[in-house]
């Protein structure tokens, strides 16, 4: 039976892919997008990855999708005639690609089934090695103690990834709005029930990264779905300055783990060797602030948010 | 305690029946209007009668509760996303312009 | 046994549905199937948490119940802005 489930799954997963891409409406191709996500996550899931499946719900569900939304409006108002465009069929060229992604594939999967389990060496190195750390989730072990040069560059390839989409903005940056704020009564209840319970489960997921499925990245982009919620109902709204907390906190989180990082080296430790549990809270939570701001400017794509007092 | 997980299936299969009740609303009523009020009965009951199923399943309370709780939330969420989706595809329609204009007219008698 | 046979059942629910995001006929309709498909994920979590014993699935199970919504709302701002061709916020820098 969990070999049907899985089955259909991964068949869907490759339908919705390729309905994202084909067609002539790119809203149908945003929503089936949408649904990709979804059925994404409910793989996560059946691989046993609840951390991936929290991040993907929070960041395909919060941000891509509304960012994707408002992305489209952009593309209608900008160039009609482009969103209801014919793509292009080259029929031979799809092929020979799709059938090399198809062998890569089958060698991926090849390989790692090969592999040995999470009882085999590295796995079991880990298994070894976390309880010295005092955390209870591996994975958080990985990310911020065992592979966390990684970790530390993903942080701040998200951080080039704004500065360059700023920079490719230009002279534009001016022309980006948002779509009309909705004022809507349901929409003011629903946002004041979401967020601050929202700001709840980000914490929780923050906090419970060290024993439990949790994290940094799923906190942060927890927060930066709020954001999103918060600029859709015109609470936030896009600013043309940053304003100095948010450029801290836009690099908060790659400068705190490199100074930890190389601050160690003082004490005769190697490079990136996490001093102890509160180096490990101390860095999540820079990264969480980081993540969740910087994926918020991401989606508003102006170079800070103000607030929009009711008045 | 066998009554209580036959109650607990018996649950989820009629949860699982909402959720069909939705789909088949969903692919044969006639306009976003009605398809609208279809996907909600799966939305709300279905997942209120899984939630319930999976609570007796699970037996702790604390879960229970985190089931109630995500119950609630998509209520909340799913309660509002109707009510915004349904009003645009009413302003898209004829007969929806003018029915909303009644409505926002003055009070009634 | 019950618990994966539900699984299958609401996934195979979830592929049938698929039909109406491809037919439309307008965006309102690919909208609430997003949107049933949503709701239907969380169930699907939910009981693959309780099937697999991972209770951090329920909290996956949360956020996507929550966060659902948030795609309406951008429906719904995105059909008001085509509609009207109004903006809202602008960074044009110019102060508040």
């Amino acid at each position: 039976m969990s070999l049907v489930i899985d089955l259909v799954l991964a068949i869907s997963l490759v339908v919705l892919a390729w309905q994202t891409l084909i067609g002539r409406s790119l809203f149908r191709g945003l929503v089936m997008f949408v649904v990709f996500g979804l059925t994404l996550a409910m793989i996560w899931a059946r691989l046993g990855s609840p951390d991936l499946a929290m991040a993907e719900a929070a960041i395909g569900t919060g941000v891509t999708g509304a960012m994707l939304m408002v992305a489209y409006w952009r593309l209608r108002r900008a160039v009609p005639e482009a969103a209801e465009e014919r793509v292009p069929r080259r029929p031979l060229l799809a092929a020979t690609i799709g059938v090399l992604a198809a062998v890569l594939v089958a060698a991926i999967g090849l390989t790692t089934l090969s592999v040995l389990g999470p009882g085999g060496v590295a796995g079991y190195a880990l298994a070894e090695a976390l309880p010295e750390t005092g955390l209870g989730n591996p994975i958080t072990g990985v990310l911020v103690v065992f592979r966390n040069l990684d970790t530390l560059l993903e942080v701040a390839v998200l951080l080039a990834a704004y500065v360059g989409a700023r920079a490719a903005m230009g002279e534009d940056s001016a022309a980006l709005p948002l779509p009309p704020a909705q004022d809507a009564p349901l929409v003011g209840a629903l946002v004041a029930v979401l967020v601050p319970l929202g700001l709840l489960v980000a914490l929780y997921l923050f906090k419970a990264g060290s024993q439990d499925p949790g994290g940094a990245f799923q906190a942060g982009a927890m927060l930066a779905a709020l954001a999103v919620v918060l600029m859709l109902a015109g609470r936030l709204r896009p600013a043309p300055e940053p304003g100095v907390w948010m450029g801290f906190a836009l690099i908060v989180g790659t400068a705190v783990f490199s100074l930890i990082g190389v601050a160690v080296m003082a004490w005769g430790q190697p490079l990136l060797a996490i001093p102890g549990m509160w180096a490990v809270y101390v860095i999540e939570a820079a990264m969480m602030v980081s993540i969740g701001v910087t994926l918020a400017l991401l989606f508003s794509g102006s170079a800070g948010l103000g607030v929009r007092s009711r008045s | 305690m066998m009554v209580l997980t036959w109650l607990a299936y018996a649950l989820l299969v009629a949860g699982a029946l909402f959720y069909l009740a939705g789909t088949v609303g969903l692919l044969r009523f006639p306009d976003a209007l009605s398809r609208l009020h279809a996907l909600t009965k799966a939305d709300n009951v279905g997942l209120l009668l899984i939630c319930l199923g999976l609570g007796i399943l699970s037996q702790s309370p604390r879960q229970a509760l985190l089931l109630l709780l995500i119950w609630l939330l998509a209520l909340t969420a799913a309660t509002v996303s109707a009510h915004l989706i349904a009003r645009r595809a009413l302003e898209d329609s004829a007969e929806g312009r003018s029915a909303l204009n009644d409505l926002s007219g003055e009070p009634g008698p | 046994m019950l618990l994966p046979a539900i699984v299958l059942f609401l996934i195979l629910n979830l592929l049938v549905g698929l039909w109406r995001i491809y037919r439309g006929p307008t965006a309102a309709d690919r909208m609430l199937s997003a949107l049933l498909f949503g709701s239907t994920t969380v169930a699907i979590l939910l009981l693959l948490s309780e099937w697999q014993q991972q209770p951090a699935l329920k909290v996956a199970a949360m956020i996507f119940a929550m966060l659902a919504a948030v795609i309406s709302i951008a429906f719904v701002a995105l059909q008001q802005g085509i509609k009207t061709g109004a903006t809202g916020a602008v960074d044009d820098g110019t102060e508040p």
